[in-house]
């Protein structure tokens, strides 16, 4: 466990080193790290088998409960042991399959660390963690899905497994959080002992729908599957390895793990089983219809996951064990046939059926992988397939009430799974043609022996299944079910129903194959049914995404500053009077209004400078009206200050205010005319805002102004000017002793205005412009 | 007065916002100059008025005679005066610029660095 | 020798900038002081946070007057991290300058204006007193104006404009705000204004004290660009030379999230449930707009300038939620995003400078041509998007579980969509700029050789370091945001602090 953790950082942080070591030299530290890996989780392999369990920590985030807290029993062994198993095997085939790819050592890179990020999810003890590395193995195929960057294709697609996996992973997010705090802890292991307290809690049921949407996407379930097909983007073992052992069977996983703490309820059993079941019938129907390898078994791996869902949906302990076993057989057909169809890629240049004939001819070591394989795959004596589909027949019609419903949809995927078999296996090898499809390029050992491997493990698996499957099968479904079962598999149960359905399957599929053709021509008529698929859906989404926004934000963010300047105001406007819209203060103006009497005629005179200035202000059409009326205004306000005991403001006002003319005059008095540019059909409405704000403003002076003001700076500063302050001038006092620090801002203000006036005159980097 | 300062205020506001929405820089400058004119009288009535009775010691005494009035604004409105002369310098200075870049007078023409490109 | 560190802060730009104006003409010196006093102010905040961490709230009063009467100059932990992030972009602005920025830019004024807008963070974050406040956001205004400007660019100018407008009415409103809050109490002193709120009154003013808030509100609104108060921003980040952007963009929004959130945890109360409301609704619609904003756009900077915007929403939602897990969470993500944002700025002028533009279409093959620039792009662009375990994703959590917390589903929904929308604009530059094939240009203008390339790394570099150790060693950071977010939720420490002794 600690190997594992010791491993991942190193590797991480390796990135920038190994953009200079070309990728062939990388092969063997790549494919050696997970074979140790492998070689290391082989050697819990009899502690575990007995029952035992280890864990590991290490201190993260405490703070937050989020910690490096790792598991090992047999669920996350049997995974473990997937993922890294595979992982030998594919980087192997990715040497000559890349071979002399500028980008192989980024390939390594990417896929070492999608990998670990599946390693660590399986392993991990702490819900937060796993979501952390749920969300690496997102990035990290994100990366290899757009690993051929130059072609649009890849990158919308990667993007689209991204955006898909990333909302669930968002939505998992939230119910980890969830679950977390229904439970009272973060760590997994402790979780799984609190099942009851989970699932009697009100919010068990959200959290159970977002940790399942969180595995959904992951697990290309209806109406989320469409990210994987289109993720065969992705070079050839990037999709075995996300179909077979990683990607897709983290949300298996998830859910196989949580079984215990969310499972067994009706909305966990009916959700899954049908979600499960509309996922397995509509990937079979979508693999019938194409004539690319590749995208045929993409759709058949959205059918088997269909399958897995439904098998933890029915959560018995058949289901259960059928469900582990179903998972080892399909990683080990799924990615045989998918390195084959590279290795038919790669020789032939081409993956779509209807032109490969005879290819046993020249690539006969495939040619044998290719119908071990398929053999397995159709369920065929004596190989694994065989075991777990009858498994999967007797899990679904012990399944009660809607067994037979849901056993004739696993019935009708494994009857395409012939169909597919027989063309894999059969129809593009072995045929005798007069023309076989010629061979480009041949297939190196390291593109034959991982299917091959792979085919005869399966046979290997399916000839001693109680040696070399029934020990571990037995001790990963232990976790799943809370409590340990024996489990026997069996290849030959006798003249069973099982046996029997497996005979009808057969006929069946070979009928399928039959009409096959027909079948293909009949699709294209079915397309206009996909423009309101989920796929369409999402393009939808997307493209509405950016046109809608576009819309919209040119609308807000207009260029025209007046309509900012509105906004602004009116939230102003707004947000002061919902503030006190619940109690409006009254105004006492009666004190006020007897303050009239006291109005005196100077201050009159004053206020009728004012007035009619700013009416000539809005009238006049000469600018040097217009700054000779700003002044008599400034000047007016500054007599105020003097009326009311404050002669040193005044004194600046007049001072600041005779500068700001002069500069004025100054500056602008080479503009051309005052011209009107005026808004006639908006005039209205700024009158409005400028009026609810101006009386917004007196509002305000007026409810403040009725409340007492005890100053205590006022009394203090008043007491100690002269004593402390050693000045008779209050103002002055305040302003370079008591708050001189204000005073330090200001003159840096003054100062920075200064620098930028010159700046602003004196550089000038575009040339022209001046007049 | 007391009751028509706060009208003032209210008018002062309002004239500067109504300049400032006009698509012309030049009232766009001197709307933000009756914007700040305004900001500083509100400072000072809200401060509450005092007539008469600066904030100045009697040579004769050692603490000011009631009443005076309240220094603090004073103080607060000479620092944002002074602050307010700096940035309508600049200001002024950089609508001469513009006009000298774009030539034109018109807010609405500035709003090429805004649109959406794609 | 304790308030000199609270004072150097302040000392060591003003000293700086009169350095550099008395070297006007000689620009290497003004390089080497630029550089050597961002450094020296990075020191200062390291050791002022140590210092703080160690011994709680520190102060010192100007000119020795008692507390409400003089400027006191106080740090507590949330700004001493925030005074932290900002000289850390300083450092690494001043690094990107050096090669980063024009040779006429430079001489006219660049460095000393820098450090002065620095000194602006630091006063503003350190001073307790509210008009004091006012007068560094001043500052702060006025150096931003003059470098959103310099150089008289045609966009700059037009960005210039806006800008200022809007900045100037924020200013007003700021001072309004201060007007009516000493007309309500009759002090300027934060501590004693949080003091005089919290005192019940005969004739109590809370409702005015909210009403006075919403001026706050407003102001620091516009300052941090919330919705709908943003438009300055993505107008005007986009058009001045990156060096400036970045630092702009990094630290002057966060600035004003600062001050709101000073004031709304310290003198306002936001346990009435309208200002929590609105701030909600705030964190909600600054969020979504700031997104769609950055998925409408296609060029690097404005989707950048956009996504400040939305990162300001989840700030906000901190404040919002108003626990103290999500002021944590809050604060976390503003350093984390003072650092992601300037980083990804500069590495758009890296891109820029070799390929000539910022459009997207223009941009392509830099995945191909410079890996390791891409590596660093995915960082913090993939951090900004909150993926685990890069920094953003910390945050994003700390906001989530406080959000699920509290019962807030619909702003946790919202943050959570929100940032999946950003992963998809994160993921539109990646395409267009790194996985595309360059496009071929009809006027080749790219080929001019761009000297001096490798260090505009540095900083970039630099930075990501950072972003990095608060990804992958979160904790110690965390531990801090958590317990400055205690310390805002607990104001009476940082009264008891300040008026000491206690006044009648």
């Amino acid at each position: 466990m600690l190997l594992a953790t010791i491993v991942r950082l190193p590797v991480t942080y390796a990135a920038p080193i190994m953009q200079r070591i070309p990728g062939r030299q990388l092969l063997v530290p790549a494919a050696l790290l997970p074979l140790v890996l492998f070689a290391y989780f082989c050697t819990y392999l009899s502690e575990i088998i007995s029952g035992k369990t280890f864990s590991f920590a290490y201190s993260w985030v405490p703070e937050l409960n989020i910690n490096l807290a790792f598991y090992l029993d047999g669920l996350s062994l049997f995974f473990a042991l997937l993922i890294s198993g595979f992982g030998v095997f594919i980087m192997v085939y990715s040497a000559e399959y890349l071979r002399g790819h500028p980008l192989l050592n980024r390939f390594y890179l990417y896929l070492s660390v999608f990998m670990l990020s599946m390693l660590g999810l399986v392993l991990a003890d702490n819900l937060i963690c796993l979501f952390i590395f749920w969300e690496l193995t997102s990035i990290s195929s994100y990366l290899l899905i757009g690993f051929s960057h130059d072609n649009p294709v890849s990158r919308s697609s990667a993007l689209q497994a991204l955006l898909v996996t990333g909302l669930g992973g968002l939505a998992l997010m939230t119910g980890m959080i969830l679950l977390g705090n229904v439970g009272g802890t973060y760590t997994i292991s402790e979780l799984l002992t609190r099942g009851e307290l989970v699932k009697s809690h009100p919010l068990y049921l959200p959290a159970l729908l977002l940790i399942l949407l969180g595995a959904f996407t992951k697990s290309a379930q209806f109406p989320f599957h469409f990210w994987l097909p289109n993720a065969m983007a992705a070079p050839t073992p990037v999709s075995a390895y996300l179909h077979s052992a990683t990607m897709v069977k983290a949300g298996v996983y998830l859910l196989a793990r949580f079984t215990p703490v969310l499972g067994g309820t009706e909305v966990w059993q009916y959700t899954l089983v049908t979600i499960g079941a509309i996922t397995a019938l509509l990937g079979a129907l979508l693999a019938v219809q194409h004539i690319d390898l590749k995208a045929i078994l993409a759709n058949t791996t959205i059918s088997s996951l269909g399958v897995l869902m439904i098998m933890l949906g029915i959560g018995t302990p058949a289901a259960l064990e059928a469900l582990l076993v179903f998972i080892l057989a399909h990683a080990l057909n799924k990615c045989a046939l998918f390195l084959i169809t590279g290795n038919i890629d790669h020789a032939t240049g081409t993956r779509d059926f209807k032109v490969l004939y005879g290819l046993a001819l020249n690539m006969r070591p495939t040619a044998v992988a290719a119908t071990m394989a398929a053999l397995s795959f159709a369920g065929m004596v004596p190989f694994l397939g065989f075991i777990s589909k009858e498994m999967l027949y007797d899990a679904t019609l012990g399944a009660g009430k809607a067994g037979f419903l849901i056993f004739s949809i696993v019935f009708i995927s494994k009857v395409v799974a012939i169909l597919i078999a027989i063309i894999i296996g059969y129809k593009l090898f072995w045929p005798r043609v007069s023309e076989p499809t010629p061979i480009h390029h041949p297939c190196g050992l390291n593109l034959t022996i991982p299917p091959m491997v792979m085919a005869s493990a399966a046979l290997a698996f399916g000839m001693l299944p109680g040696i070399m499957a029934t020990p571990l099968i037995q001790s990963a479904l232990a976790p799943i079910a809370g409590k340990t079962l024996f489990i026997e598999l069996k290849i030959w149960h006798g003249l069973s129903l099982g046996l029997i359905n497996s005979i009808m399957t057969f006929i069946l599929g070979t009928l399928v194959y039959t009409v096959h053709s027909r079948i293909i021509e009949f699709s294209p008529r079915l397309t206009p049914l996909y423009n309101y698929g989920p796929n369409s859906i999402y393009q939808f989404f997307v493209t509405g995404l950016v046109k809608g926004s576009s819309k919209l934000i040119s609308i807000i963010q207009s260029g025209y500053v007046r309509s900012y300047i509105s906004a602004i105001v009116l939230t102003m406007v707004g947000l002061v009077a919902l503030s006190l819209w619940n109690k409006v203060p009254l105004l006492n103006l009666t004190q006020e209004i007897k303050m009239l009497h006291d109005v005196r005629l100077y201050e009159l005179v004053l206020l009728f400078l004012i007035l009619p200035g700013l009416f000539f202000l809005f009238k006049t059409h000469s600018r040097l009206i217009a700054i000779a009326i700003m002044g008599i205004i400034g000047y007016s306000v500054a007599l105020f200050y003097i009326l009311f005991g404050a002669p040193d403001v005044a004194a600046t006002q007049l001072l600041i205010e005779t500068l700001t003319v002069v500069l004025f005059v100054l500056v602008l008095h080479r503009l051309p005319p005052f011209r009107f540019i005026s808004h006639k059909s908006k005039r209205y409405k700024y009158i409005l805002i400028s009026a609810l704000f101006g009386a917004m403003m007196t509002y305000v002076v007026l409810l403040v102004k009725q409340y007492p003001l005890h100053s205590e700076l006022k009394q203090f500063y008043g007491d100690n000017s002269y004593l402390q302050g050693h000045g008779r001038n209050i103002v002055n006092v305040i302003l370079v002793d008591f708050r001189g620090f204000d005073t330090l801002g200001e003159i840096t203000v003054l100062a920075v205005a200064a620098i930028g006036i010159v700046a602003l005159l004196r550089l000038r980097l575009e040339k022209g412009g001046k007049r | 007065m007391e009751i028509i300062l706060p009208f003032l205020i209210g008018i002062l506001f309002a004239s500067g916002l109504y300049l400032i929405l006009h698509r012309h820089f030049f009232k766009l400058i001197l709307g933000l100059m009756l914007f700040s004119l305004g900001t500083n009288l509100f400072v000072f009535v809200i401060g509450r008025l005092t007539r008469g009775g600066s904030p100045i010691i009697d040579k004769t005494a050692e603490t000011a005679t009631v009443p005076y009035a309240d220094p603090v604004p004073q103080a607060l409105l000479l620092t944002a005066i002074v602050i307010g002369l700096g940035i309508q310098a600049f200001a002024i200075v950089l609508i001469k610029r513009v006009y000298q870049s774009f030539n034109t007078n018109d807010l609405d023409e500035l709003r090429n660095a805004e649109l959406i490109e794609h | 020798m304790n308030h000199l560190l609270l004072l150097l802060p302040l000392l060591i730009p003003i000293y700086g900038a009169l350095l550099c104006l008395f070297s006007w003409r000689n620009v290497a010196l003004q390089k080497i002081i630029a550089l050597m006093a961002q450094s020296a102010l990075f020191v200062t905040a390291v050791l002022l946070l140590l210092w703080v961490n160690a011994n709680g709230i520190v102060l010192t009063q100007i000119g020795n007057w008692p507390a409400p009467f003089g400027i006191t100059i106080v740090a507590d932990l949330f700004s001493c991290l925030i005074l932290l992030s900002s000289t850390v972009i300083g450092v690494a602005v001043s690094l990107y300058s050096l090669y980063g920025l024009d040779e006429q830019r430079q001489r006219h004024g660049y460095y000393p204006i820098m450090l002065l807008l620095q000194l602006g963070v630091s006063g503003a974050c350190l001073t307790g007193d509210l008009f004091n406040l006012f007068v560094w956001f001043e500052v702060l205004l006025i150096c931003c104006f003059v470098l959103m400007a310099l150089g008289g660019t045609r966009p700059q100018l037009e960005a210039s404009i806006k800008y200022m407008t809007i900045n100037f009415l924020a200013s007003g409103f700021l001072l309004t705000g201060i007007g009516v809050m000493y007309g309500l109490t009759g002090t300027l002193n934060m501590a004693e204004l949080a003091r005089m709120v919290r005192t019940p009154d005969p004739d109590s003013h809370q409702d005015l004290v909210t009403m006075a808030s919403m001026f706050f509100l407003v102001a620091f609104g516009i300052k941090s660009a919330v919705f709908p108060l943003f438009f300055w921003l993505p107008a005007s980040y986009h058009t001045p030379p990156v060096a400036i952007s970045a630092f702009i963009a990094g630290i002057v929004t966060k600035v004003g999230v600062y001050a709101m959130v000073r004031l709304f945890t310290l003198v306002f109360i936001p346990e009435s449930d309208f200002t929590l409301l609105i701030l909600s609704v705030i964190a909600g619609l600054t969020m979504v707009i700031g997104v769609l904003g950055a998925a409408a756009h296609y060029d690097f900077r404005k989707i950048l300038s956009f996504h400040i915007v939305s990162q300001i929403g989840y700030m906000i939602m901190g404040l919002a939620l108003f626990t103290p897990l999500a002021l944590g969470g809050a604060i976390y993500f503003i350093i984390h995003n003072i650092l992601v944002k300037t980083n990804l700025f500069l590495i758009s002028g890296v891109v820029a400078k070799q390929h000539g533009t910022f459009a997207l279409k223009d941009l392509g093959g830099v995945y191909a041509s410079q890996p390791f620039l891409a590596l660093l792009f995915g960082v913090s662009a993939f951090s900004l998007a909150g993926l685990p375990p890069l920094s953003g994703f910390w945050g994003k959590f700390m906001l989530a579980k406080a959000g699920l917390e509290t019962g807030s589903y619909l702003l946790v929904t919202t943050s959570l969509v929100v940032s999946l929308l950003t992963l998809f604009s994160m993921t539109k530059i990646w395409n267009e700029v790194f996985w595309k094939m360059k496009p071929v240009a009809e006027n080749t203008n790219t080929t001019e050789a761009t000297p001096h390339l490798q260090f505009l790394y540095f900083p970039v570099i630099f930075l990501t370091c950072f972003i990095l150790f608060i990804s992958f060693f979160a904790a110690p950071l965390i531990n801090l945001a958590s317990r400055a977010a205690q310390q805002l939720f607990h104001p009476e420490l940082y009264m008891n602090a300040i008026l000491k002794p206690p006044l009648k």
